[in-house]
């Protein structure tokens, strides 16, 4: 019972090594990060979204009502070519990068966040927030199951947003114990990322769902 | 695939439970005039065919989450996670500080924009698409 419990730091590697065998075949851009001389390690992933103002407030009121305004809608408009580069109609290109780190002290995964706009000026946590879907919004604000900090990035030394991992442990539990009881490997990685990126922005592709369930 | 599900049990706007006296919760106070009643609804009223707009659900409970009294229903494909969320959320009357989540091969969770009909497609089998959901500790 205690194996299962216990997500040690090779346990982590191994999940990551999985995750990014996946994301390796659908191109999903994650990679695996050491230091030299270093055996710890880290996932990242960077992307780049165009951030149109006008998206923002649909965003904002699709949220909450059962919502039949699907976000692919939205984002149909401002994608014109010319818009991508003119920064004076209110659309702009973000650079998100997520890494995902081993937590030591509390012996999950951590999630380590920054954005950036194209000229290097980083984006504070509310231009962060404001790129949130609604509904976490809400949630963050009502439910602080995993609240967003600032600190120094353990391996980098930079600065990035972190969802602290206090409580990975509560959610995360159920799903393993469940996976326990019909004898089926769960892939911590895949399962915890998925409930946290979307948080911070980062939606997992669905094919990881079933990559994971493969990996039985 | 005209299946009927089993337990149709209707979203109420007001308290008409058909008979089940449901033992966990009671909908006339659990689902207080939701917006779009019609998207999670029994199927029976649904035309069977090739271009089923609902799709069969099947919620199961994880861990300590009660069960709910009716564990399939008829959903909109369009429906998202976050929607569905939001009504289970509501029919367990759960309260604002808890958390529910949802899952897929009891392990991975959707993102909450992304809609069940493609959830089916890429995960349903006999008919139905199967949902762990889960609830996570009320903040105290």
């Amino acid at each position: 019972m205690e194996e299962d419990e216990f997500f040690g730091e090779k346990t982590f590697q191994h999940c990551c090594a999985e995750f990014i065998r996946h994301s390796q075949q659908i191109g999903d851009g994650w990679e695996w990060r050491t230091l030299k001389d270093c055996s710890e390690g880290y996932m990242c992933k960077t992307h780049f979204q165009i951030k149109p103002e006008t998206l923002m407030s649909h965003s904002g009121t699709s949220a909450c009502v059962q919502t039949c305004l699907p976000i692919e809608e939205a984002l149909e408009l401002p994608l014109d070519d010319s818009e991508v580069t003119e920064t004076t109609t209110g659309s702009q290109v973000i650079k998100y990068e997520y890494h995902v780190l081993y937590s030591c002290s509390y012996q999950v995964p951590v999630l380590y966040f920054r954005a950036s706009f194209l000229d290097g000026r980083p984006l504070a946590l509310k231009d962060i927030w404001e790129g949130i879907h609604e509904c976490y919004k809400t949630r963050l604000l009502q439910e602080p199951w995993d609240t967003i900090t600032q600190q120094e990035h353990p391996i980098l030394g930079q600065p990035f947003f972190v969802l602290h991992p206090c409580k990975t442990d509560e959610f995360m539990t159920p799903v393993l114990k469940n996976s326990q009881k019909i004898n089926r490997s769960v892939n911590y990685i895949t399962s915890w990322l998925s409930v946290v990126g979307p948080v911070v922005g980062l939606n997992l592709p669905l094919s990881y769902a079933r990559a994971a369930s493969e990996d039985e | 695939m005209a299946e009927e599900p089993e337990c149709a049990l209707q979203l109420p706007p007001s308290s008409t439970t058909d008979g089940e006296g449901p033992t966990e919760v009671s909908p006339e106070t659990a689902t207080p005039e939701p917006p779009s009643s019609a998207a999670v609804s029994p199927g029976t009223e649904e035309p069977a065919g090739d271009t089923k707009k609902k799709i069969d659900v099947l919620l199961k409970a994880v861990g300590d989450t009660p069960i709910m009294k009716t564990k399939k229903w008829a959903v909109e494909r369009t429906r998202t996670i976050q929607g569905l969320i939001d009504f289970i959320k509501k029919f367990l009357k759960l309260v604002a500080s808890e958390q529910l989540f949802i899952y897929v091969n009891q392990s991975f969770a959707p993102s909450p924009d992304q809609e069940v009909g493609t959830l089916y497609e890429c995960f349903g089998s006999d008919g139905k698409l199967v949902l762990h959901y889960c609830k996570s500790q009320a903040w105290g």
